[in-house]
């Protein structure tokens, strides 16, 4: 978790000129070993994000020349397209509901893990296991055959007298399942954080006990603030992700959009729209604009930062 | 210092044209006269393997072409073919629905089988109007691969106990009467009919019943905002009777006949295709059988010869001859024929057909028997669904889950459709 904690310490001053130099030397030889991830990064990655952009302002069928229609695609986008305003406020819903529940979920269960030192290997095996499904459509499969009408869900709620529909087919119920599958899915952000767990000083812990400071206390003025800059990774790293799903929303809705478009998520309509009604260019101007909010929320978290995260080698 | 760093980039770019270089002459691999051709279909893999028996037979009879064949489910065969012909290599052959042929037709992913290789497909002995449904503006874009009639498929002990025989004949309100009797026979678990106010089939024959059609033939919705309101309300009237699914399990309805909810036994009669009711029967278990729509007030079935699928050759295929043998063998060999059954429909080579209807037995039987005697009754077939047909079935679903559940009216919905659907086929 060091490298969290950056920036590193200044290094010693090192003499500039002959680095420079020696920088400069090696140059023709590194773009040759550069070269099969240079391939990689421009032929797969670069070069379509490029056509990508360019086909945001065309009409692209996938079959036929595209046609260049400037900015339709995007004034369409939020002043004629119901859908594709029910696909942002979808995905909005799941990542300001999952993102902070599943902080809060890893968060309470490396708490647990922490306390009882040497025991915890099989546990945090245990917990880490569902990411390693991580966004399988076989999980997918499974949450939908869980929460499908007189599945086990609907089986063991009934016995509590609380009957209930079939999640997965329910709009009132469908997202809300789709967002458990992924706070089920909490291992990467809980490992990160009990490394981070362990990063705290145990004295500190023992002076603010001495001192009278309850478990609490300890957690919400100790814990917390320390930990703070692993939280700060893990909300950027979640937010990203969430933004993006797709395979939740793609099997436990059908493939669809669930019933009545309850789980059309940005993704799953972007590739409703690319790859089943043959609208290329208009899915090609939702992928940009997706990265762009992806890229201004991001920005806005780390702006934030300087308001809650402490770094303890800064004053 | 500058022209180093141009040497870098240079050193680079060989190295990228010679990898681009080596790959290119890898795709190359040609072997003596013989020609390979790729074909793709969509289906289960029960069909699969009746599929691959034929086209081993094929192989058989024509040494000097190899097929090489991939299948996928429905949903996914769109997203890869799709994909595939974007990338400029769509397959030599491959299998294409109704809704999707405009599609690809009109965008001249599909080679005019009147012309070219494409005449060496004989359609003498196909039914006329069946092969008319393959020609969209004056070109042959494919050829029916089978026949198929939509049909009701219900459970003859459940409707028998409330007094009905689908069989027979019901008009709309008699099958209403009689949904509500078996889902109150089964204390509504089991519900007397799958909720099809989700479907455009149904839409689609009880709209001929009244004489109009869904689309024109210029490419436009063929009903309007009133008639689809009077569609969702005799839909609605089964609801309101608890004769039709619940909510929640008609919108889980997949078009597999395994998932759907007469497939889960959760419903007793489902609309669908005649075709299907080996599978159905298999799912739900229990003895099946095939019936024609219920009717209105003029007793008009609605009914046409309707092209289950199709097969269709890419038109920028470079070995147009071997895949015009190929679909030419799929609708014209007997043994191919009678290989491929009844799975996809009856064949459309009608010489075939008769052939198989007399040696069969089962459930084939019962489809030749059902087929044989709505043949007087059926009308002549749409025109070919325009461009954008294919996301009309799920507005229809989507926007009829709204009043399914609650969370709209039967105007608005309409209302929405009406709009979404003109943006879609504009």
């Amino acid at each position: 978790m060091t490298t969290l904690r950056t920036p590193a310490p200044p290094r010693p001053a090192e003499p500039r000129a002959p680095r420079r130099g020696y920088r400069r030397k090696s140059q023709p030889e590194a773009f040759g070993f550069l070269t099969p991830w240079l391939l990689g990064a421009v032929a797969l990655t670069v070069g379509p994000m490029v056509v990508s952009l360019y086909l945001a302002f065309t009409d692209y069928d996938m079959f036929t020349t595209p046609h260049w229609v400037g900015f339709g695609n995007f004034t369409h986008m939020f002043t004629d397209d119901d859908r594709y305003l029910r696909s942002v406020e979808v995905t909005l819903i799941y990542v300001l509901v999952s993102v902070p529940v599943k902080l809060a979920v890893s968060l309470g269960v490396a708490l647990l893990l922490n306390t009882r030192r040497g025991t915890n290997g099989f546990y945090r095996a245990a917990f880490y296991a569902p990411s390693l499904l991580g966004a399988s459509v076989a999980a997918a499969l499974v949450w939908r055959a869980l929460f499908t009408g007189g599945g086990p869900v609907n089986e063991v709620l009934a016995g509590f007298g609380w009957h209930t529909p079939s999640w997965v087919d329910d709009p009132n119920f469908s997202l809300a399942s789709i967002v458990l599958l992924g706070v089920w899915q909490f291992g990467a952000p809980m490992v990160i954080f009990l490394a981070g767990l362990k990063q705290v000083p145990a004295e500190l812990h023992e002076a603010a006990a001495i001192d009278g400071a309850g478990a609490f206390r300890r957690f919400r003025h100790i814990t917390l603030p320390l930990l703070s800059p692993v939280i700060f990774f893990n909300l950027v790293m979640e937010a990203i992700h969430a933004f993006q799903a797709f395979t939740p929303a793609f099997v436990i809705g059908g493939g669809r959009g669930g019933p009545a478009d309850a789980d059309l998520f940005y993704t799953l309509y972007l590739f409703e729209v690319g790859f089943q009604d043959f609208r290329m260019g208009y899915a090609s101007a939702m992928a940009w604009v997706l990265l762009v909010v992806i890229a201004i929320v991001t920005a806005i978290v780390f702006r934030t930062a300087k308001l809650w995260v402490f770094y303890e080698d800064r004053p | 210092m500058r022209r180093m760093r141009a040497r870098g980039f240079g050193v680079a770019a060989v190295a990228v044209l010679l990898l681009i270089g080596t790959t290119a002459c890898g795709a190359d691999s040609g072997d003596g006269g013989d020609v390979t051709i790729t074909f793709a279909w969509w289906g289960s893999d029960g069909r699969a393997n009746l599929t691959k028996q034929a086209v081993e037979l094929f192989q058989k009879k024509n040494p000097t072409i190899k097929v090489q064949t991939s299948f996928s489910a429905y949903a996914a065969y769109w997203e890869k073919l799709a994909t595939q012909t974007a990338g400029g290599k769509p397959p030599d052959v491959m299998n294409v629905d109704t809704r999707y042929l405009a599609e690809y037709g009109g965008r001249n992913v599909l080679a005019d089988l009147n012309q070219g290789a494409g005449k060496a497909v004989s359609l003498a002995d196909v039914n006329p109007e069946l092969a008319a449904t393959g020609v969209y503006q004056g070109k042959r874009y494919a050829v029916p691969w089978a026949q198929n009639t939509p049909a009701m498929l219900y459970d003859p002990a459940a409707f028998t106990a409330a007094g009905a025989d689908p069989a027979k004949g019901l008009t709309w309100d008699q099958y209403a009467d009689a949904t509500a009797k078996v889902s109150a026979a089964s204390g509504f678990a089991a519900r007397g009919a799958t909720d099809f106010g989700i479907l455009d089939t149904p839409l689609e024959i009880w709209l001929r019943q009244q004489g109009k059609q869904f689309y024109t033939t210029d490419g436009k919705l063929g009903f309007s905002a009133d008639d689809l309101r009077r569609y969702w309300q005799l839909a609605s009237r089964f609801r309101d009777t608890k004769g039709a699914s619940p909510a929640d399990v008609t919108a889980s309805y997949n078009t597999s006949p395994e998932q759907s909810p007469l497939g889960k036994k959760l419903t007793s009669s489902e609309f669908a295709y005649d075709n299907l009711l080996p599978a159905y029967r298999k799912a739900n278990g229990k003895n099946l059988n095939v019936a024609p729509y219920p009717t209105g007030a003029n007793g008009d079935l609605g009914q046409y010869r309707r092209p289950s699928m199709f097969l269709a050759v890419s038109a920028r295929s470079q070995q147009q001859e071997a895949a015009a043998k190929l679909v030419d063998f799929f609708v014209n060999d007997a043994e191919a024929g009678k290989i491929l059954g009844t799975d996809r429909g009856l064949a459309p080579n009608l010489k075939i057909r008769a052939q198989l209807s007399a040696g069969a037995t089962g459930d084939d039987k019962t489809l030749y028997a059902y087929e044989a005697a709505l043949e007087p009754k059926l009308g002549a077939a749409p025109p070919v669904p325009p461009k954008g047909a294919g996301a009309i079935q799920k507005l229809l679903q989507r926007t009829y889950e709204e009043i399914a559940f609650g969370r709209m009216g039967i105007d608005d919905a309409v209302t929405r459709f009406m709009s979404e659907a003109d943006k879609s086929l504009a």
